[in-house]
């Protein structure tokens, strides 16, 4: 036979696989429009999906790295607030200091300014933000540092009075203490009482918190340190300070002694001023890296979900114009086959 | 010449004309037939003048039919394959929901469930006090856990119904082999009688034709008008008997398990051990599928839960260094003794699973997550968090750190060998769906090859309606010639009978 024959049943059914082709192209346009997504993401993209995929997962993690940094922000932000108030009152305290010392040397006053004081300091050093104590280093469960007024006396109280007691041979109700010389208050000042507050005798009587300090990462491949604790020289020699002249201010020494114990509470709450400065700025340099790292995720989540989007997206024009032409198509096919059926010799034969 | 002559003609004419009638009704009724071969009625001179059919012709294509018969095999291979390929796809298909977001609209993947592990790790290290944040890094490990045994399943699954499908298919072969058989036997005698063995043939076309579903075959035919079949390897299926399929169903084909091959007469005709092994049909796409392309796939999702056990491994971190064998910490399998060696990675896509000691829902600790200690609760030996604060990230940043440290992969996954967890997963991601376009691309390509192999066919061999009418129009006139014949020569001879 020549390539001109044609066989009625393959003439009638031609138009079949281009009908069935239109209708699944419609039908998967349809879905594209609905979605504005490719129909099948993987098909489409093959060898690219796992690009795609990691894409998604980057975005995905630097979105929720971002989220998560807002809670480290809220406990820095806590810290340093606390940190500003402690600050504050302490250099104010100073003022106040060098006043009463230059003036009229009031015992009542000296001893009041140093317990509202350290009650102010205990009471911001277990700033707690979210449940977690934000000076506890990694301690974030108990409270850094321990109520010093407690009664029963507490560890902390009853270790500065037997050391007085031991230093002096008589206690601070003892009418003895006007004896008491400045030179023997400056040394005991510096001696054993300075070491109530120094290394085992601190992190026991005084402060749970953890010497190490929470490290979190809050971009990909940038750890800060994300808080500061109340074992820091700033809270040390501040509730040094304090602890001086609540306990010692007010239980009659001698003036040259009470202006001796200005002189020094003065000393050293400046430097605990200088310590919490120091922890201040520490934690404000982990505030400063966090927000520029979330100003660069939140970049890159934006390049990403568009990049993202390329792949994912269909362009709708193409749609529409693609509808068009598959409904064009759709059209022909049935006309030709209802053309095709009536090309049939038997309909023109005389019956 | 005489008047009885052209009588005798005249009948003969009436006879061919009955012939030539009744192909023609054989022909238009078999008009929407598939595989029918219209048949063309010749005709010839008799040695006294008259005319007669002396040969019924098959109009028949063998080159056309062979193509048909390629193309069948060809297309039946790609389709299983893209069947299966694009089961094993559905494991990683991802925005299969446009409308979820964050995590959610990453699909199910094992990538995309490591991602979110990836995130909840993060978060929760940033709040490690947080029970709810520790139990949401556990789910996200869970989910991670479930991808990969629901992967893996799918890989059992697909390798099981490819393995059960080829006992069918073959069971088919054997079957059409024996109609193969009785068909043959009735060509072979009916060609030597002078039968019209046109529709016999027909018939063994479509015996053939259904054979090349499964098994790519090569034909040829004997002096006697016998078929021989052979597959495309090479190896004989029939010569006038038909050599039998045995094949033996595995039942379900685990990580480890291989299924087994093929044979005819004994001799292995699929896989690595044939000499000959068939090229094409369903079978060989089977074969292909449960051989190759699953087990590739299971060996993949195995490197990634073998080296994500390695990952979350606990060391030993007893003060006094006892020495201590790493432990596997927050993923663990069932039966496992100690951290697996690269080398015994096989089927832990299945048995991957969240250790029960950190486990919420199983009376665990999440926050073991934190401090470590997961693989072993009675002591502190793996215990990283060795002064218990609640604030303590080390071990988390480490396992962060871990993910996206380079690991060692096995070759026979195919991807890349020392790259990060998470590439490796990507890397699957994309393997998987490579081959998923590239099968559902050769499947449809072959479906056009056949549509077009069996319109020329169709076209070549099948039945012309108007070509019938025409003919039947011809037939209709040389009838009415014939009676006008008829008639004369009848009152010629009534004349002549008067006259006498």
């Amino acid at each position: 036979m020549t390539i001109n024959t044609v066989s009625s049943n393959y003439l009638a059914t031609a138009m079949l696989p281009a009908v069935k082709q239109a209708q699944t192209q419609l039908a998967t346009l349809q879905t594209e429009t609905a979605s504005g997504q490719y129909a099948d993401l993987g098909l489409q993209l093959g060898a690219q999906s796992g690009y795609e995929l990691s894409l998604r997962n980057q975005s995905n993690l630097l979105t929720s790295m971002t989220t998560a940094n807002s809670i480290t922000a809220t406990n820095m932000t806590s810290a340093q607030n606390a940190l500003t108030s402690i600050q504050s009152s302490a250099s104010d305290s100073v003022k106040s200091l060098v006043a009463l010392t230059s003036g009229a040397n009031s015992p009542t006053t000296l001893q009041s300014l140093g317990t509202s004081n350290l009650q102010q300091l205990l009471a911001l050093a277990n700033t707690s933000s979210g449940g977690d104590y934000v000076f506890g280093g990694q301690n974030l469960t108990s409270a850094p540092l321990n109520n010093y007024f407690s009664s029963p006396s507490s560890t902390a109280k009853t270790a500065i009075d037997t050391a007085f007691q031991s230093y002096f041979g008589f206690s601070t109700t003892s009418p003895n203490v006007t004896t008491i010389t400045a030179t023997q208050l400056n040394s005991f000042l510096s001696g054993s009482y300075a070491l109530q507050f120094q290394g085992s005798n601190w992190t026991t009587s005084w402060s749970t918190a953890s010497n190490s300090n929470m490290t979190t990462q809050i971009a990909p491949n940038t750890t800060i340190t994300s808080s500061t604790n109340a074992n820091t020289s700033g809270f040390r020699s501040l509730a040094q300070g304090y602890t001086m002249l609540s306990e010692f201010g007010n239980i009659g020494l001698s003036a040259s002694a009470q202006q001796a114990l200005s002189l020094t509470a003065t000393n050293v709450i400046n430097n605990g001023v200088s310590g919490v400065i120091d922890a201040q700025a520490t934690l404000g340099q982990s505030q400063g890296a966090l927000n520029s790292a979330n100003a660069q995720m939140s970049a890159q989540v934006t390049l990403l979900q568009q990049q993202v989007s390329s792949f994912d997206s269909v362009d709708m024009a193409k749609i529409a114009s693609e509808l068009t032409q598959v409904s064009t198509q759709l059209q022909a096919s049935y006309q030709i086959t209802s053309k095709l059926s009536k090309l049939n010799l038997a309909q023109y034969l005389p019956a | 010449m005489t008047l009885s002559s052209a009588m005798n003609i005249v009948d003969s004419s009436f006879r061919a004309i009955g012939t030539q009638s009744s192909n023609i009704a054989s022909n238009i009724s078999n008009a929407n037939t598939p595989g029918y071969s219209a048949e063309i009625a010749n005709l010839g001179t008799t040695a006294y003048g008259g005319v007669e059919v002396f040969s019924i012709t098959r109009n028949a294509n063998a080159a056309l039919t062979a193509q048909v018969n390629i193309a069948t095999s060809e297309s039946a291979m790609q389709s299983v394959l893209a069947t299966g390929v694009a089961t094993l796809a559905q494991t990683v298909s991802d925005s299969s929901n446009a409308t979820s977001t964050g995590a959610l609209a990453n699909g199910a993947s094992p990538a995309a469930m490591l991602g979110n592990l990836q995130s909840a790790l993060s978060t929760y290290q940033s709040a490690p006090n947080s029970l709810t944040l520790a139990q949401a890094a556990v789910s996200a490990a869970k989910g991670l856990a479930g991808s990969l045994n629901g992967a893996a399943q799918a890989v059992t699954q697909v390798r099981t119904q490819a393995d059960n499908q080829i006992a069918q298919d073959v069971a088919s072969v054997n079957s059409l082999l024996n109609q193969l058989t009785t068909v043959n036997n009735a060509v072979i005698s009916g060609l030597g009688v002078g039968d019209n063995v046109g529709s016999l043939q027909d018939k063994r076309d479509q015996l053939v034709k259904q054979i090349s579903q499964y098994i790519g075959v090569n034909t040829s035919i004997n002096g006697n008008g016998s078929i021989g079949l052979f597959t495309d390897g090479g190896a004989t299926l029939f010569q006038t008997a038909p050599y039998q399929l045995t094949f033996q169903p595995s039942g379900t084909l685990g990580a480890a398990a291989a299924g087994n091959q093929v044979l005819i007469n004994g001799v292995p005709i699929t896989g690595a051990p044939s000499n000959t092994p068939i090229q094409s049909g369903e079978i060989a796409g089977l074969v292909n599928l449960r051989d190759k392309v699953a087990p590739q796939y299971q060996s993949q999702l195995d490197q990634i839960a073998g080296n994500l056990i390695t990952a979350f491994q606990e060391t030993d971190q007893s003060t006094t260094t006892l020495g201590l064998p790493p432990q596997p910490g927050l993923f663990t399998a069932s039966g496992l003794t100690g951290v697996p060696a690269s080398s015994n990675f096989t089927g832990l896509a299945n048995s991957i699973a969240i250790n029960a000691t950190v486990d919420p829902a199983q009376g665990g600790n999440p926050n073991l997550l934190r401090d470590g200690g997961i693989s072993d609760t009675t002591s502190t030996n793996y215990t990283y968090n060795s002064t218990g604060q609640a604030g303590f990230t080390g071990r988390l940043q480490q396992l962060l750190t871990g993910l996206g440290a380079t690991m060692s992969f096995s070759s026979l996954a195919g991807l890349p060998t020392a790259t990060s967890l998470t590439n490796f997963a990507q890397s699957s991601v994309s393997w998987i769906q490579a081959a998923n376009q590239t099968a559902t691309s050769n499947s449809t390509y072959q479906q056009s090859l056949l549509s077009r192999a069996s319109s020329a066919l169709g076209n070549a061999t099948g039945v012309n309606l108007d070509s019938e009418l025409t003919n039947m129009l011809t037939i209709e006139s040389s009838y009415q010639a014939s009676a006008k014949l008829l008639t004369a020569a009848n009152s010629m001879l009534t004349s002549l009978l008067h006259a006498v």
